[in-house]
């Protein structure tokens, strides 16, 4: 039995390796960049970064990205001046899009549909509503040099906060052994493709085995509908702090979202208050096309033409481009 | 607990490593011990329906002896009649209750006279409940034909109705094959052992990468027929066919690797049936257990071939039927098996129902001549016309299943519902047909190549052929676990 174990290891070992050339040959896991928290206390990523990135088993989805000097991933470097017309769209991975060629993004896209601005892509797996002011506020110098400043939310993950504070668990991915572990792209991949996930949820379930079990109440419908509420009136406090913390432009700050899965509560109090808002849920309900990846709930080629189809025409309607 | 699931890997290496460490000089807790974890295995599942095993185990065990010992061929039968009146009521309860009930009330119904479904239950089917009644039937049917004698040693007895590796969906192994070898002292063999985990090894490729990478475009084309050409369509049902081999010739593989880790060789299930050049050869390669199992206790005692062409015929029916009968408590198996019945009989008037028993396609050359491969395209397309009635859920979806592949006659290109690329699922058929070919001579060994290099190469192209067609999201149980 020895010598089966001893073989069995190191043919295990062997064809490892093996696996791992393949997954480089055939560049089949995506390249991480490194992230950073800088000197103003804002993640992004260390500037000046080259990759591929890669969705699903078979490279279904693979695409270029370029960190540029800002730490962002975008073809074009910020130098936003007071003589250009500068557009900046901060957000989260949808606006950072490692899923589309960094030469073919949302911002690109705009900038075809109105020739003559430089649109900026401020995106960073993540960002939530904290996140994008902390960053509009502690670049002020530049920000105030951009003509417009859009903002993406997505109402039922971006307000879980009302204050900035640095998302260690983020940061938690450059320590030494997460950054050893990503080296083995073979390692990379199996995580990206679900392999690692049973694993991973047998340890859960070893882990709840030696809790003891936590008893499980019926909700009624009304205290859903209670909770709910409470959530939406959380959200929208927090909303209000961050606004009162960091200061909104409402003359220059405009947020995207999708009405669909956006709060109705929450799109009144921004109609009431002035808050200038693009929904583009018009436009990707009158789409005949999928709009996402069908293996990543992220936009596909056609959903970011039509993100930046209703941001151009909503461009189109402001003093900067009129 | 599933041969591809995270449990398995880890049950496995504990039970192997125990087996052979702890246990090795004594056969007694040898199977003890296999009893425990086939128990344990089975427990995974659901607990409850240990007591159903454990029921058929010990009628069996009672009743072996009562059929060796007496004379009188009366009591014989009768005994004989109780184990199987036993297993097929188990069987028929959990199985076919409901179908009973449904049909008589739906022809109730059609006659006229207006019954409702009160009288059906909510039965959970027991998994394997079709594969364990069948081999401990076998057992008793055995002593009844005087080609087995009872044993007397319960653990044994009970390590072969529940023997983990084949517990839920066979191979259904007779006594005389399985029980003499749990008897038998085993000592670790390297070879064997060596053996198994290739089988293993391939077993998986074809469940995971053939069998489940396909299941998404089956089940799409199966459940939105009416909305795709007859392209589609032939589409669909072609790669059912792989599927369904992948998965169940995949589940068998894995069981025959396990059982020989425990140094156990259980029979080969499927030898290559797609590569048959008839109906009936294709059925001496296509699930060989459960058409042994038919063969022995079904056909012969009702007389096999060596009555009159008319009885053998009706023979040849009965055990289709009750074939197809076997795979669920639906009508469309009931019609599949009688499709296979009306493939069969001619190939058997016509005297070449065993022709091609002791060889294969090409045998002693490189290429299969253009008869033989319009022969196995021709038995290909048949059996695979016939896994229209396997697939739907009912007959009403096979009839209309047919209609819209002739009234919707024309060519279409089919989209990937996951949104993957076709060709590479063509690609990776065709490279599987051929590596099938050209192992086609020996089932068990899968990697029987000379140079290292090239069994070495083909164990990591396996693996990466895992890693690249592994899709999470997928239902990876096995499709024979609901029979």
């Amino acid at each position: 039995m020895k010598k089966l174990i001893l073989k069995s290891a190191l043919y295990f070992f062997l064809i490892l390796i093996s696996l791992e050339l393949l997954v480089r040959v055939f560049h089949l896991g995506k390249d991480t960049p490194t992230r950073i928290l800088d000197e103003n206390n804002v993640e992004k990523w260390l500037p000046n970064q080259q990759g591929f990135s890669v969705t699903g088993n078979r490279r279904q989805n693979f695409s270029e990205f370029h960190i540029n000097n800002s730490g962002y991933n975008s073809y074009r470097e910020f130098t936003p001046t007071m003589d250009k017309v500068e557009v900046a769209l901060v957000g989260d991975s949808f606006i950072e899009g490692f899923h589309q060629n960094y030469y073919n993004s949302i911002g690109k896209k705009i900038e075809k549909s109105i020739p003559g601005i430089e649109v900026y892509e401020y995106g960073y797996a993540g960002y939530d509503f904290a996140d994008q002011l902390h960053l509009v506020n502690a670049y002020q110098e530049q920000f105030n040099a951009i003509d417009h400043v859009i903002l993406g939310i997505k109402f039922s993950n971006d307000l879980t906060r009302g204050t900035y504070k640095v998302v260690q668990g983020r940061l938690a991915l450059e320590s030494p052994m997460n950054r050893l572990l990503k080296k083995s792209k073979l390692l990379v991949y199996c995580k990206s493709i679900g392999i690692l996930d049973p694993p991973q949820m047998l340890l859960y379930r070893l882990k709840s085995l030696l809790k003891p079990p936590t008893p499980t109440n019926e909700i009624s419908d009304k205290e859903k509908q209670e909770a709910l509420q409470k959530k939406e009136e959380q959200y929208l406090t927090n909303f209000k702090s961050l606004v009162n913390t960091y200061g909104f432009d409402k003359t220059r700050y405009t947020l995207l979202l999708d009405s669909k899965i956006t709060s109705d509560y929450f799109i009144a109090y921004l109609d009431r208050e002035g808050f200038n808002h693009i929904d583009f849920a018009d436009y990707f309900a009158k789409s005949k096309m999928p709009t996402t990846l069908i293996y990543d709930r992220h936009w596909n080629d056609h959903g970011r033409e039509l993100i930046a189809k209703s941001i151009s025409d909503y461009l189109k309607k402001t003093p900067i481009i009129e | 607990m599933l041969f591809n699931s995270l449990d398995f890997f880890i049950f496995l290496p504990i039970v192997f490593i125990v087996y052979w460490t702890l246990f090795k000089k004594n056969i007694k807790l040898q199977n003890i011990f296999i009893l425990i974890a086939s128990y344990f295995f089975y427990a995974m599942w659901d607990w409850r329906f240990l007591f159903l095993i454990l029921a058929s185990t010990i009628v069996d065990f009672i009743i072996g002896p009562l059929i060796h010992n007496s004379d009188s061929s009366k009591i014989r039968k009768r005994w004989l009649w109780v184990s199987v009146i036993f297993n097929i009521g188990l069987l028929g309860f959990f199985k076919y209750y409901n179908f009973f009930v449904d049909s008589w009330i739906d022809m109730m119904n059609t006659i006229g006279y207006k019954a409702d479904n009160s009288w059906t239950l909510q039965i959970i089917l027991p998994v394997g409940i079709s594969f364990y009644t069948f081999q401990t039937m076998s057992y008793s049917l055995d002593i009844y034909y005087k080609r087995l004698t009872p044993n007397k040693d319960f653990i044994c007895f009970a390590t072969f109705v529940s023997f983990f590796p084949q517990l839920v969906a066979g191979p259904i192994e007779r006594a005389s094959n399985l029980l003499s070898q749990i008897t038998t002292k085993k000592t670790f063999n390297y070879i064997q052992c060596k053996e198994g985990i290739k089988l293993i090894l391939w077993g998986l490729f074809k469940k995971v990468v053939i069998a489940d990478s396909i299941a998404p475009i089956v089940d799409d084309i199966f459940a939105n027929y009416e909305t795709y050409s007859a392209s589609t369509l032939v589409l669909g049902v072609s790669l059912f066919s792989f599927q369904v081999y992948g998965d169940f010739s995949g589940y068998s593989d894995i069981a025959i690797g396990t059982s020989k880790l425990f140094g156990i060789e259980l029979m080969s299930n499927f030898k290559f049936p797609n590569f048959s050049r008839n109906v009936a050869e294709y059925w001496q390669r296509w699930h060989v257990s459960l058409s042994t199992w038919f063969r022995h206790y079904v056909y012969i005692p009702l007389g096999g071939s060596r009555v009159s062409k008319l009885k053998s015929v009706r023979n040849i029916v009965i055990i289709f039927l009750v074939s197809g009968f076997w795979h669920g408590a639906n009508w469309t198996f009931v019609i599949w098996g009688a499709i296979h019945a009306l493939l069969y009989i001619p190939v058997f008037l016509m005297g070449r129902n065993r022709i091609y028993m002791n060889n294969v396609v090409a045998e002693n050359r490189w290429f299969p001549s253009i008869k033989e491969i319009f022969q196995i395209l021709l038995t290909f397309s048949l059996v695979t016309f016939s896994r229209v009635f396997f697939r739907s859920e009912s007959i009403t979806d096979a009839f209309g299943f047919l209609k819209q592949l002739y009234s919707n006659f024309k060519f279409e290109t089919y989209a990937h519902p996951l949104g993957y690329r076709m060709i590479d699922y063509f690609i990776l058929l065709a490279l599987f047909v051929l590596y099938e070919y050209l192992i086609r001579k020996d089932e068990r060994s899968p990697f029987k190549f000379k140079s290292k290099i090239v069994r070495f190469a083909l164990y990591t192209l396996v693996i990466l052929g895992m890693l690249l067609f592994f899709d999470d999201n997928i239902d990876r149980s096995f499709i024979y676990f609901q029979f």
